[in-house]
């Protein structure tokens, strides 16, 4: 059993860095959500994980869907009903496969796009301790605080993305409705004047002139 | 791979993917047939194949190839805006197959590129911060690059708001004065209507 190594890690450096790295995931998915439709999906996690799910909807409606989230067991861990935007954070507590999903159904013509980010573990130290005769050295202990204010640098972007697309999609909206509903006014105006003035005139057509002389 | 969802045989599953110009997209995927016999998902099906189509901002289609039951695919994209990936089974079973379902593993990753851990194994710890500074550089463009494309689409939204107030005026103002001289001509042909009637 080869244990230690002659300056790089041995077979149990690899294989702890290994697990290490495979218990940290994270799932960053748009996707569109059509009327009526229910969309899941399916982790396995070990036990003991802790695990975030952060979902937003984009365009669509009145922006909002609803969510579920189901533990191996079947048992609810978190349901909301038309919310637009939740972040949910759990440790999972038994071993197996979980389940999220997002419903539509409440909807009959609108089309939604969801975002989700489920964030599966921790993720692994930059530079592992294993091996390490002394502490992290000024560089590596920079690149290690660089690397956290990039990954939250990273995280309010995305966010403010989203957030900049919702906004978007409703001033979008906005606009094509002014525009078709002022053409819709402006047309039923002219109709509604020229026929009432028409009609008026048919009143006064000449086979009842006979009848209005009578009361003068 | 780690995260999956369910789809029908012959059903189109479609991700959007709104990146900047010149952006390196990675896909991985995995996927599974339901066998009816043993009521379980089969480990690997042979034969099976994805088609992946991913579509560009201006409805070009940007990579369309069969890859077989797990593989992966990458593009870079040419225009900013929202790219669609759309994977499709090449399964050739009727759709009214009842019971028949596809089990697919997804990992999509947009713009930085991950460790390669045994890389960092194999180097000294001078290449490790060498290899840790790269990495950052990169993700510090990647960020740079998202910054550059969340302005173009700043100015979009505003150009659209601005729009939409010009549009209100405009219309208001063609509405009164389509009022106004609809008014003036109803009375006109009223009170012209009447005389020739002889009513005043």
């Amino acid at each position: 059993m080869l244990l230690r190594g002659s300056g790089t890690a041995g077979p149990w450096g690899w294989l702890t860095l290994l697990l290490v790295a495979c218990a940290a995931r994270a799932s960053e998915i748009t996707f569109e959500l059509p009327d009526n439709a229910k969309q899941c999906f399916y982790e396995e996690i070990v036990q003991g994980t802790k695990c975030t799910l952060e979902f937003q909807v984009i365009t669509g409606g009145h922006y909002d869907v609803d969510c579920r989230l189901e533990d191996p067991g079947g048992a609810v861990l978190y349901k909301e009903m038309k919310k637009q935007y939740d972040s949910f954070t759990f440790t999972a507590s038994r071993n197996g496969t979980y389940k999220f999903c997002f419903s539509n159904e409440f909807s009959t013509f609108t089309h939604k796009t969801v975002y989700f980010d489920f964030q599966v573990g921790e993720d692994p130290p930059l530079f592992p301790s294993e091996n390490r005769v002394t502490a992290l050295t000024q560089m590596e202990s920079a690149c290690v605080s660089i690397h956290e204010a990039l990954k939250s640098v990273i995280d309010y972007q995305t966010h403010f993305r989203l957030r900049e697309a919702q906004g978007r999609s409703r001033a979008e909206d906005l606009n094509s409705r002014v525009a078709y509903w002022s053409i819709g006014e402006a047309v039923v105006l002219l109709v509604v004047s020229i026929g009432q003035v028409f009609l008026l005139k048919s009143f006064f057509s000449d086979k009842r002139t006979t009848t209005i002389h009578v009361g003068s | 791979l780690a995260l999956y969802f369910h789809s029908g045989e012959r059903e189109e599953k479609c991700i959007i993917e709104d990146i900047p110009t010149d952006t390196l997209v990675i896909g991985n995927y995995k996927v599974q047939r339901w066998d009816i016999h043993k009521h379980e998902f089969l480990e690997s099906a042979p034969g099976l194949g994805m088609f992946v189509t991913v579509t560009t901002p201006s409805a070009e289609v940007l990579l369309s190839k069969l890859y077989g039951p797990e593989g992966t695919f990458s593009f870079t994209s040419h225009l900013s805006g929202e790219h669609i990936i759309c994977l499709q089974s090449n399964s050739t079973r009727f759709i009214a197959f009842a019971g028949s379902k596809l089990r697919i593993h997804l990992d999509i990753r947009v713009g930085e590129h991950f460790l390669d851990e045994s890389v960092l194994q194999a180097k000294d710890k001078v290449n490790a911060v060498n290899f840790r500074l790269e990495h950052l550089i990169e993700q510090i463009h990647h960020i740079s690059k998202e910054q550059n494309y969340e302005r173009e689409r700043e100015e979009k939204f505003r150009k659209t708001s601005e729009e939409t107030n010009s549009n209100i005026l405009w219309w208001a103002i063609v509405q009164t004065l389509i009022l106004i001289s609809i008014g003036i001509w109803q009375i006109k042909s009223l009170r012209d209507f009447f005389i020739s009637k002889k009513l005043v």
